[in-house]
């Protein structure tokens, strides 16, 4: 469970995050949460599905690892051996939260998860010198981090879109395993590719417009790695 | 060449006006050029009556078909979810007499008698051990008793995991239908009142006695080639114009008066039922339904067995201390419904064609299934219209009849001692129809070849749920073997306690989830 605490330099003055170890956060995740600006790095290997938040009901892009709740088929050997990782793992132990609560005003401050393994004292990187400035190593983790803000604004604006022009659609699959195992997807959803195909000249020019015809065309095509995902399974099974 | 029907003209602005102008310009694209045009007329000076907060599930299909979005509705509308009724204190009136009329059928319907079996265990247990028929085969028992949702933020709009139906605020519903029929299906909506009814003027044989128009204070007469009579109690076309008489049925059903009151939650975070809860009382029954604001909470009675003041003082300890500061509005309740419903080139939907007492929430689903039948089968010109006003007149009075039957069902198994309840037993109250059905079921369970029409209101599980939750029992002794399948009848209790453990784990409350509704709405998908 994630405990956060609020990152300052008196406190955490000698803070040690071993960056190596982020990826064990994502052992046991079948989904993990993408931002569209990463969908071409994660179609490289992973299916990108779209899937619903378990609070909110509403709609999430996800890197699909596994077929199976805590089942990451590229976590073997205690490794993550895919080439990508996705940015919500690398962004590990840090969060970005609210300053005020109550206000939507956009003032952000930086928290860690105390139980991530990524945290010690003795190895890894500092997080500020020996006056308190941020380390290099710090100033890279908050890039990470703005760079996953503006993601969520961009997923909202691209999810805007494929609802209102009505381009999503449930994604139906059963799959039968080489030891004939078989199971059926469920909760998720994809890119409905005949109304893409139907959709008319205004709406395709408002898409590319705003960046995101790109984005929609890696959602369809990502969904190829599907066949190595199964690959995966199978090896896992022994067949 | 026989009249087409080109226009049809609602008299009557409630919810059962706009739900039938909705439906029918839905229908017929009435937003289009040179297709059914429907008008609305509805008097600015004459209220609503406003019954009925509790629907069938049927009104999800109702809204899909008006074009609505589900979490407009919800929102718009004061509304929450509702999975059944609970009935507590009809068999004999003690602190722990309840069962459930669920909205989910019976676990294993249909596979094997369920009712049988569930029989011959009871008959094995002490009194304390036994479990109610409808929490033996029902997941849905369990998750009203712990006030869970029928469904998750995740479920898309109108979706199930449980079966449900709404409670809402019949005063904001009508409203709401108002604004999304004009602002949608294109009907024109007139604001006049109504001063004359006009028969047609030429003695053309299949048109005689037609209704030609209506004439308004303001906008002159108002033509149509058919009239949707929605004008609530006063039947003012069908009743008044026609004289088409009232059929009571207060001799079996005889409630006929509600006392009305809101109760205000303490606060925002009180939990609300997800089912209706009716109890009952010396001379009737207090209904208790949770909207996201209030309760809306009632009891209705015969005024033959209670008087105003009594009636009062059974509401009062039912409210408890809030009673004293709450408004109370009379309600009188006139149980029958009129002869005939569509007359001539006049069909009437709502209160106009007839109200039971509120028991199992009849009046907005017939209002439903009415408005559906009118658009689905409108005729398409006068030569036809006679055809379909008798098939529609068929089906409407076996519903009508099927309904107080099962209305009836409710009554005529209770041990309750008092005179009401003594009453109501009387053989001669107990509809001939019912009687015969009765008969059959001293020795099986309800089954759908009881039921022979395929506008069947209440289904056989229906009427399990009620037969067996009153403590009837079916006499199968001269049949041992039909429990011979014993085990597909234990695997589905255990199935039934599976489904019970899954949906108790994963569902939220009811307040819970009408809260995430509000901050994010359900998706389509």
């Amino acid at each position: 469970m994630a405990n956060l605490m609020v990152v300052d330099n008196k406190n955490h003055l000698n803070l040690k995050v071993d960056s190596s170890k982020a990826e064990q956060h994502g052992a046991k995740l079948n989904l993990i949460p993408a931002v569209m600006s990463e969908f071409i790095n994660i179609a490289v290997q992973y299916p990108l599905v779209i899937t619903k938040h378990a609070e909110s009901g509403q709609f999430v892009f996800a890197a699909m690892l596994g077929f199976e709740m805590g089942e990451n088929l590229f976590w073997r050997d205690e490794q993550w051996q895919g080439l990508y990782l996705p940015l919500q793992i690398r962004r590990q132990p840090f969060f970005v939260s609210n300053a005020d609560k109550n206000s939507e005003k956009g003032d952000y401050v930086i928290c860690f998860d105390s139980e991530s393994p990524t945290i010690s004292q003795e190895n890894g990187q500092a997080l500020f010198d020996e006056n308190g400035n941020d380390s290099d190593y710090f100033q890279q983790a908050k890039s990470c981090l703005a760079q996953l803000l503006r993601g969520e604004a961009d997923n909202k604006h691209l999810l805007a879109h494929l609802e209102k022009m009505d381009l999503l659609q449930v994604m139906k699959m059963e799959i039968t395993f080489a030891n004939q195992q078989t199971t059926t997807l469920n909760g998720l959803y994809t890119i409905d590719q005949e109304k893409l195909a139907q959709l008319s000249a205004e709406n395709i020019a408002t898409l590319h417009r705003d960046g995101l015809l790109q984005a929609i065309y890696t959602l369809i095509t990502s969904l190829g790695q599907m066949h190595q995902l199964i690959d995966l399974k199978n090896k896992k099974l022994g067949c | 060449m026989s009249k087409l029907t080109k226009a049809v003209v609602v008299v009557g602005g409630g919810i059962a006006g706009w739900l039938t102008a909705g439906r029918l310009a839905a229908k017929h694209q009435s937003h289009k050029k040179n297709s059914v045009k429907v008008t609305l007329i509805e008097s600015a000076n004459i209220p609503t009556v406003g019954v009925g907060e509790g629907t069938w599930p049927t009104m999800r299909n109702t809204l899909k078909a008006l074009g609505i979005s589900e979490t407009d509705f919800i929102k718009e509308c004061d509304a929450s979810f509702k999975q059944g009724a609970k009935f507590a204190k009809w068999c004999n009136g003690k602190p722990d007499d309840f069962y459930y009329h669920p909205l989910v059928l019976p676990q294993g319907f249909g596979k094997t008698d369920m009712a049988a079996h569930w029989l011959a265990k009871q008959a094995l247990f002490d009194q304390e051990n036994r479990s109610s028929f409808s929490d033996e085969v029902c997941y849905q028992e369990a998750i009203c008793e712990k006030g869970l949702a029928p469904k998750t933020i995740r479920t898309p709009e109108f979706s199930d995991v449980a079966n449900y139906a709404y409670h809402l605020d019949s005063a904001k519903f009508a409203i709401f239908l108002q604004k999304h029929c004009l602002d949608k299906l294109g009907i024109t909506h007139i604001v006049d009142d109504v001063v004359s009814v006009n028969s047609v003027e030429n003695d053309n044989d299949s048109e005689k006695g037609d209704i030609h128009s209506v004439s308004t204070q303001n906008n002159g007469d108002i033509t149509g080639d058919l009239f949707v009579d929605c004008t609530g109690f006063s039947s003012l076309l069908l009743g008044k114009h026609y004289g088409i008489p009232f059929k009571s049925c207060s001799d079996v059903l005889f409630i006929d008066t509600a006392l009305a009151v809101q109760v205000p939650y303490d606060n925002d975070e009180t939990d609300i039922a997800s089912h209706t809860i009716s109890t009952g009382q010396e001379a009737g029954w207090i209904w208790d339904i949770g909207l996201q604001h209030r309760r809306g909470v009632g009891y209705v009675y015969s005024s033959k067995h209670s008087t105003e003041e009594e009636a009062r003082a059974v509401l009062a300890d039912y409210v408890g201390d809030k009673f004293s500061s709450l408004k109370v509005r009379k309600i009188p309740i006139v149980s029958g419904h009129r002869e005939k419903l569509w007359h001539k080139n006049c069909v009437a939907i709502g209160l106009s064609a007839g109200f039971l007492e509120p028991l199992e929430a009849s009046a907005l689903v017939m209002v439903e299934l009415a408005a559906q039948m009118v658009s689905e089968q409108l005729p398409q010109s006068r030569d036809v219209m006679d055809v379909v006003a008798k098939r529609f007149n068929e089906t409407a009075l076996y519903r009508w009849q099927k309904i107080i039957d099962f209305l009836k069902l409710h009554y005529i198994l209770s041990e309750r001692t008092e005179p009401f309840w003594v009453d109501n037993r009387e053989s001669a109250t107990i509809p001939q129809s019912l009687q015969e059905l009765m008969q059959l079921w001293q020795y099986r369970a309800p089954a759908d070849h009881d039921f022979t029409s395929n506008n069947e209101v209440f289904p056989a599980a229906s009427y399990q749920y009620v037969l067996y939750g009153m403590g009837f029992k079916s006499d199968y002794g001269h049949t041992p073997y039909v429990l011979d399948d014993i085990d597909i009848a234990e695997n589905q209790f255990k199935q039934n306690k599976k489904l019970i453990d899954t949906a108790l784990s994963s569902l939220p409350s009811n307040r819970e989830l009408i809260n995430k509704i509000k901050e994010f709405g359900f998706s389509r998908l």
